[in-house]
């Protein structure tokens, strides 16, 4: 049969979804733990939200789905979020502007265009941001929260890889361009094209810094001490580069391993300092970083700001589903006839059996077979006859108590 | 794998200001159509030289998009309106097989001559920056290359020029040279492509079938160097679009039609005892005078006239209703309303089928879509809008609106099985052996007029003097 659904849309069916919600509830009770609270933007948003310099790169913006709103006669063009922070630094510049340090966490769907509709137009993520600190504490409390929530739902292989966005900028402004050449250098390179900036560079005294920044592979803060020591490091340079050593150094005492990657930088070009991203084997499971200029560019005041976001697609695909344990706690309810009182009992049955911490399922048309329990309502003889599906041998039972017992006294169920 | 030999070749060719260069290009390398003259009412022609080889002519804009859905193995065009599809739709299926050596032109971005944008005060601008254009998703890409913070972008069907520097801050536009900016009052902000005629094919068809020899005759134009292909029809009047500041606050803006409305409208004035200067064949001019006190007039194309109205742009203009639905379809809550119904340029906007279809009523339609045939339904109209609302409310299951620049009816039946069309008397219909099955509404002159300027204190009289010497007339 032909497929109904759209190019690039995907149905997450049940099996998919004990994945999404293994992965959300991990996410989620960590967050609470840390003192992150839970909050949603709409689906639409006005698109200047996401063209303002420094927000969306072009490459980006010409993949969002926009249209003009039934009412947007006046030429605005409104966009399926296409992002998950930009957003949340709009919500905060108009709603939580009196709040001091605002800790936000985010489940939500973001949608580009994608050629070939083989890969999903619609992702979903989990996403956290710290609005409100400065400090390099906020950059460790973030990346400390990411790699909880993955060694929780135990993802194998994780490896970390920072790189800074502040150093990154600060070395293109050495190469004293024009606006025009920056921003496409910028842009370049933002879409993962670094040879661009050697090109730019071939003939100027800073090169073999670019090079020894673009190739090298830093696994302590002493790289950066060791960067900064290096030949034609100007004064703004250098700044940057102390301040992502300030970060790298906690991480350090804390105890996380990492790699500096300059070039692991890609896609966002709202980020102003320590940039880091989180493989799992060969796939970018969580990408994050500081972007101190967001929430002014879009309305709000200068609030330093830090986040990240895991991406729910890749992490739930790497989970195991519930299935398996749903089987042992459910109980199939089955009537012999259809009779009234025979389904009045069952409905009170099965009632009786989930307030006792069981899954119970009604069945009255005999087709259901994913579950260990089977309790069919014996109407002729007042009671219930239970089956073990492991073990193949039914025990009768004449009320719900007893019932009960011998699901809890057979299995390992709790309540 | 064995290639197989192309057994039909189907050729897009473009009608209006490209027509005769390339009848010329086409009979230079031998591939020349009898009919492919701008005189002809013959749509569909075949080649003398190579009988496999068919072509109809359409509108110049549509022959990307017609390529693209594989209607056609080839096109000619010229590489702004490729360029402008690829913006919007990265995947088109049609690709560019080379440039032909006419019709060469830039694609600059613009603005009024006098104005002082640069390509930095426009990225530093916090107010939003309009844009006017017949290429929306050049400008799109090009507001996004530029990192504007805030923009605006109002699609056109033609006449941007006129639009700056009251309406608009830019304008993107095609145009031979700087110096052919400068005729329409422009001055360029940045030059941001190329165009030039050339041909066009279909991925699809490159990918499957064996067009080499009509191949090769396409590049051996190149190899021979080309001739130089000058302009010989001449190109539409140009519309003087002089620029003078008019102070008068409180004045109210009127738009008035150019193109083939603008004869009926200048009768109607004119019977309105309306004097009018430069808006006449001989004398036109996009902001000319008039003996209406209190009234500045602009002349753009009635399509865009709705919701010019609605942005503010203008506080009343002559259209068809026919737009005026269309731009109602699109945004139910827009503040235009009808004003006066002014009788003239009467037509009927119909649903159309070819006659061959075994269907007498959109119902029949439906049926024959539940058997199977004819899904999806194609259906090709110059008003997408009222087009989409129509099979939306007649509950038609799988269909797909092909917008399209006019000259609807060669389209079916080959292209599309539908046409959402205006007709004045079906006669031209008939010639092409197509059949109305349902008439959605009739269309006739009407005033319009943005809701907000009618409660304006400023502004209501002279609308309402204006009214009464339009409703005086069409009575």
């Amino acid at each position: 049969m032909e497929t109904q659904r759209c190019k690039g849309a995907r149905d997450l069916l049940a099996e998919d979804m004990e994945r999404f919600r293994q992965v959300e509830d991990a996410f989620r009770n960590s967050c609470i733990n840390w003192g992150y609270r839970e909050i949603k933007t709409p689906t639409l948003e006005y698109i200047h939200l996401f063209t303002a310099a420094g927000t969306l790169t072009p490459a980006m913006l010409s993949r969002v789905y926009s249209f003009l709103d039934w009412d947007g006669w006046g030429g605005e063009r409104v966009v399926l979020r296409p992002d998950g922070t930009i957003p949340v630094a709009r919500l905060y510049s108009e709603n939580l502007t009196g709040a001091k340090i605002a800790r936000l966490c985010y489940v939500t769907n973001v949608f580009a265009f994608e050629e070939t509709g083989k890969e999903n137009r619609e992702k979903w993520q989990c996403g956290v941001e710290l609005l409100g600190d400065g400090n390099p504490t906020s950059e460790a409390e973030i990346i400390a929260l990411a790699l909880e929530v993955l060694n929780t739902l135990g993802i194998s292989r994780i490896a970390l890889k920072l790189s800074h966005a502040g150093v990154l900028k600060a070395l293109v402004a050495e190469l004293k361009l024009s606006a025009e050449e920056k921003a496409n250098l910028l842009d370049e390179i933002l879409e993962g094209n670094w040879q661009a900036l050697s090109r730019v560079n071939s003939n100027k005294k800073i090169s073999a810094t670019i090079s020894a920044i673009m190739n090298l592979k830093g696994k302590s803060g002493s790289f950066l001490l060791n960067l900064m020591a290096m030949p034609e490091i100007s004064g703004s340079l250098k700044k940057e580069l102390e301040k992502f050593a300030k970060v790298a150094g906690l991480l350090d005492t804390l105890g996380y391993r990492y790699e500096i990657d300059f070039t692991s930088i890609k896609g966002f070009e709202y980020y102003t300092g320590l940039c880091f991203k989180i493989r799992a084997g060969n796939t970018r499971v969580c990408s994050g970083g500081r972007y101190d200029n967001l929430v002014s560019l879009v309305g709000g005041s200068n609030v330093p700001a830090c986040g990240f976001a895991l991406y729910l697609d890749e992490l739930a695909a790497r989970v195991k589903p519930w299935s398996r344990q749903k089987a042992e706690k459910t109980v199939i309810v089955r009537t012999e006839t259809t009779g009234t009182t025979a389904i009045k009992e069952a409905f009170k049955l099965s009632g009786a059996l989930r307030n006792a911490g069981l899954i119970a399922e009604l069945d009255f048309r005999g087709s259901q077979l994913d579950s260990r329990w089977e309790v069919t309502v014996q109407e002729k003889k007042q009671g219930y006859m239970v089956k073990d599906k492991t073990k193949n041998l039914p025990k009768k039972a004449a009320d719900v108590n007893e019932v009960i017992n011998i699901i809890g006294g057979f299995g390992k169920v709790g309540k | 794998m064995v290639s197989s030999i192309a057994q039909d070749t189907r050729l897009a060719l473009p009608k209006g200001k490209m027509l005769s260069r390339t009848a010329g290009f086409l009979s230079d390398i031998g591939l020349g159509f009898e009919d492919y003259t701008s005189k002809t009412r013959i749509y569909r022609m075949r080649s003398q030289t190579m009988p496999s080889l068919s072509a109809k002519m359409l509108n110049e804009r549509d022959i990307p998009v017609q390529v693209a859905i594989g209607n056609y193995d080839f096109g000619i065009c010229t590489s702004d309106w490729l360029q402008e599809l690829h913006a919007r739709y990265p995947a088109s299926n049609v690709v560019k097989v080379c440039d032909l050596d006419y019709a060469k032109a830039g694609i600059y971005l613009a603005c009024a001559r006098d104005a002082t944008f640069s390509v930095d005060t426009l990225r530093d601008s916090d107010t939003a920056v309009c844009i006017v254009t017949e290429y929306p998703a050049l400008a799109e890409a090009a507001a996004y290359k530029m990192r504007l913070k805030k923009f605006r972008i109002f699609p056109l069907w033609g006449s941007a020029e006129a639009y700056l520097p009251e309406n608009a801050d830019l304008a993107i536009v095609s145009s031979a040279d700087e110096g052919g900016l400068a005729a329409l009052n422009l001055r360029s902000v940045k030059k941001i492509g190329d165009s030039s005629a050339c041909i066009i094919a279909s991925r699809e068809s490159l990918q499957t079938a064996d067009f080499s020899r009509i191949l090769a005759l396409f590049t051996s134009a190149l190899k021979s160097g080309g001739k130089s292909r000058a302009e010989t029809t001449k190109s539409s009047a140009v519309i003087t679009n002089d620029y003078v500041p008019v102070a008068a606050d409180g004045n109210i803006w009127l738009a008035l039609a150019d193109g083939h409305q603008q004869v009926h409208t200048a009768a109607f004035l004119e019977k309105a005892g309306i004097k009018m200067t430069g808006y006449s064949k001989d004398d036109m001019r996009r902001r000319p005078a008039s003996s209406l006190d209190g009234v500045n007039i602009k002349v753009i194309r009635p399509q865009d006239m709705p919701q010019q109205v609605a942005n503010g742009n203008f506080d009343v203009a002559v259209t068809g209703r026919d737009w005026l639905l269309d731009h109602l379809y699109q945004f139910p809550s827009s503040p235009v309303v009808e004003l006066v119904n002014l009788g003239f340029g009467r037509v009927r906007v119909v649903a159309v089928v070819s006659e061959d279809v075994p269907a007498d009523s959109i119902e029949d339609i439906r049926d024959l879509i539940q058997r199977g045939d004819l899904t999806p339904l194609r259906i090709a109209s110059e008003y997408v809008n009222i087009a989409d609302k129509y099979l939306r409310d007649r509950h038609i299951a799988r269909y797909r609106v092909i917008p399209t620049w006019g000259a609807t009816e060669v389209y079916l039946p080959e292209d599309a099985d539908m046409l959402i069309e205006n007709t004045e008397t079906g006669q031209t219909l008939a010639r092409h052996r197509l059949k109305i099955i349902d008439t959605l509404f009739e269309s006739t002159a009407c005033l319009i007029a943005n809701r907000q300027s009618l409660i304006s204190p400023k502004k209501r009289n002279k609308i309402e003097k204006l009214v009464k010497i339009f409703r005086g007339t069409s009575g």
